[in-house]
């Protein structure tokens, strides 16, 4: 399937998108245009980041503009300049269900996507949109409005349950690794397809939160699961590949219809002439869309682990974590390890952030020189999903790093503001176990919340 | 009145890739207070007009942009004298330009465009509904802080600050030391 993509007629071949994208999948001669070698790239959008080649009025001419505008079905109303390096969008998908009266539409978005998306609008790089995304999916006509956080918290639920099974019954290989970020799935599953044991058998939140949508959602507001349309909002690229998976069905019908990007979601906003300055502050729908920090702080590198400690440490010890922040696996890009005591066990854990740096620790892993380590969170993206390559696209790189250090700020303090901040302290995350899941790695979990990997490329059904 | 010679920006087409950074990150900061361009590319809601132009061979490219000439051709032949001299530094007066483009047949650099102009975030208009054009070129980022834009995004240090004075004063104390026999 086309994800992402490089156009030929705009691209100079200066080969700065080679230069970051960490599965060296951009092939081509200097100054030559370049061809993405698509068994090799990971979809996670660096490249359309950090392209700048821009179809110029001077060089390509008015109408060019135009025509590259329409070829990608972008909507008339935006105006803001078009490069060579993009991904495939989907909102036209997004207007045509909101449109469809036999449609109930759903909205969620991920952790990182409201610590972006006011950038759009001009605010300050790293503005916090919480209540003015849900108040703008109100407006664009969504009719429910739920949150990709609330099934981070079930994440961790799962995740943590996990950990905990494979450390203390020695179910399963160890080290575990994360499993939310579906670049670095792709990459394992393609490259070191010996060491998919390792990775969580968690979906990733996205996959999660679509399957409970069309199940427990649907049973809650009485709907049919197929009168239901899941619209998914994420800073990543990668991310509709990863609902196209034909695995992602747990609910019997697609669990995500379809992913738009935070600054894809800007411009369905733009179009539909809402104005995103004067929109009011709006609170998210329960159960699906209440959450926790635990949940919001995925978003940054080191934060499914942090999270995962704040739930694993209560669930193992049976007391309370005595502070809920773990610096020592917050950072940037590289890898990072800490130990953390919780009760009589030492849980060594790791952080990967930035996909480049993995490679060795994937050696390391083969080689069995991490095998004292239990738990390895890997995020491709720099700095984690605020920096995913759907995040808001900076017109100067010299921003990038109040852009990263922002966005990241602002998740946390987000955590720190929130009134809960464990994932198994979320009402919602108690009534949907009370309820319809009953137990984490429960059948109910293990049918619609875990997965299974595939050694080699992942087949799609879009 | 000192003999101060002008500043101007010069690439190395021995590093530059032809990212065309340079080119957006000059219209980014040159269109903020007018047209409301912020730090993201979804603020931009005007055709992307830089004041220097990447110039791309097949065996090279490089972006080129005004040398703010001690005697200037492009001044001297605006009808309009909408070109004047600030600081040594030579700048078109969008307002009063025209865009008879005599000061693009003038340079002989090729620096100069005629190029539409954003007010309030749109496109300015004529009274036919036609887009006003007007000369488009370096200005050295006057009034930027942090300077010239290009210099700063290029991720390849191919842009550099030329400040001829500088150059002549430093080959002038290496002439000396070179003949320069300590007497100690």
């Amino acid at each position: 399937m086309r994800v992402v993509e490089i156009d030929k007629n705009i691209c100079t071949g200066c080969r700065e998108c080679a230069k970051v994208c960490p599965a060296y999948a951009i092939e081509g001669e200097q100054g030559e245009p370049q061809t993405i070698n698509t068994d090799k790239c990971v979809m996670c959008g660096q490249c359309v980041q950090k392209c700048k080649s821009y179809v110029s009025i001077v060089t390509h001419g008015y109408e060019a503009y135009d025509k590259v505008r329409k070829e990608r079905g972008i909507p008339e109303s935006v105006k803001e300049p078009l490069f060579a390096a993009h991904n495939v969008t989907h909102i036209d998908e997004v207007k045509k269900a909101l449109a469809d009266p036999t449609k109930v539409v759903m909205a969620s978005a991920a952790p990182a996507v409201r610590t972006g998306l006011a950038e759009e609008f001009g605010y300050k790089l790293g503005t916090l949109s919480n209540g003015k995304m849900a108040a703008a999916f109100r407006a664009l006509g969504f009719d429910y409005i739920y949150d990709v956080n609330f099934a981070a918290d079930l994440t961790i639920m799962e995740e943590g349950s996990e950990l905990i099974e494979r450390v203390t019954t020695g179910k399963g290989k160890l080290p575990m690794f994360t499993s939310c970020c579906p670049a670095w799935v792709t990459f394992l599953e393609r490259n070191y397809p010996e060491l998919s044991d390792h990775l969580s058998s968690c979906k990733s939140p996205q996959q999660m939160q679509g399957a409970v949508q069309k199940t427990y959602g649907a049973e809650l507001r009485g709907l049919k699961k197929k009168d239901i349309f899941n619209v998914s909002v994420m800073p990543c690229t990668c991310k509709e590949f990863e609902c196209s998976r034909e695995e992602m069905n747990a609910s019997g019908e697609r669990d995500i219809d379809v992913v738009i990007t935070t600054r894809e979601l800007a411009w369905l906003i733009k179009d539909a002439g809402i104005d995103f300055k004067s929109l009011k502050e709006e609170e998210f729908d329960k159960p699906l869309g209440e959450f926790t920090g635990a949940g919001e702080i995925f978003g940054a590198t080191g934060g499914v682990m942090e999270a995962a400690l704040r739930t694993g440490y209560e669930l193992i010890t049976g007391k309370e974590i005595p502070d809920v922040k773990i610096p020592s696996v917050r950072g940037g890009e590289g890898f990072r390890t800490a130990d953390i005591k919780v009760g009589d066990l030492t849980l060594k854990v790791g952080v990967v952030s930035g996909l480049k740096h993995v490679v060795q620790v994937l050696e390391d892993v083969k080689a069995g020189k991490l095998n004292h380590f239990h738990f390895i969170e890997v995020m491709t993206c720099p700095v984690g999903c605020v920096s995913g390559g759907g995040q808001p696209k900076l017109l100067m790189d010299t921003d990038k790093e109040t852009a990263y250090y922002n966005r990241t700020h602002t998740t946390y303090k987000m955590d720190e503001e929130l009134p809960i901040r464990k994932s198994h302290d979320n009402p919602s995350i108690k009534k949907i176990y009370k309820e319809f899941l009953k137990n984490p790695l429960g059948e109910k979990s293990h049918h619609l919340l875990h997965t299974h990997y595939v050694k080699g490329p992942a087949k799609t059904v879009k | 009145m000192t003999n101060k010679y002008s500043c101007y920006v010069l690439a190395d087409p021995n590093k530059c890739t032809g990212c065309k950074a340079c080119e957006l990150a000059c219209f980014a900061e040159h269109n903020k207070s007018n047209n409301g361009v912020g730090y993201t590319v979804g603020t931009v809601t005007i055709p992307v007009t830089p004041k220097l132009y990447l110039t791309k061979t097949k065996a090279y490219c490089m972006p080129i942009q005004c040398r703010h000439c001690e005697d200037a051709p492009c001044l001297n032949a605006c009808q309009k004298h909408a070109i004047y001299r600030e600081n040594s530094q030579v700048i078109v007066d969008q307002e009063k330009c025209i865009g008879c483009k005599d000061c693009v047949l003038a340079c002989p650099f090729g620096a100069i465009a005629i190029l539409p102009i954003g007010e309030k975030g749109k496109l300015k208009l004529q009274k036919d509904r036609e887009v006003v054009k007007v000369a488009s070129k370096c200005d050295l980022c006057k009034d930027i802080e942090g300077g010239p834009a290009c210099v700063r995004v290029c991720p390849n240090d191919a842009l550099e600050l030329v400040d001829a004075n500088a150059d002549i004063e430093a080959k002038n104390i290496k002439t000396a030391e070179g003949l320069y026999v300590s007497r100690i």
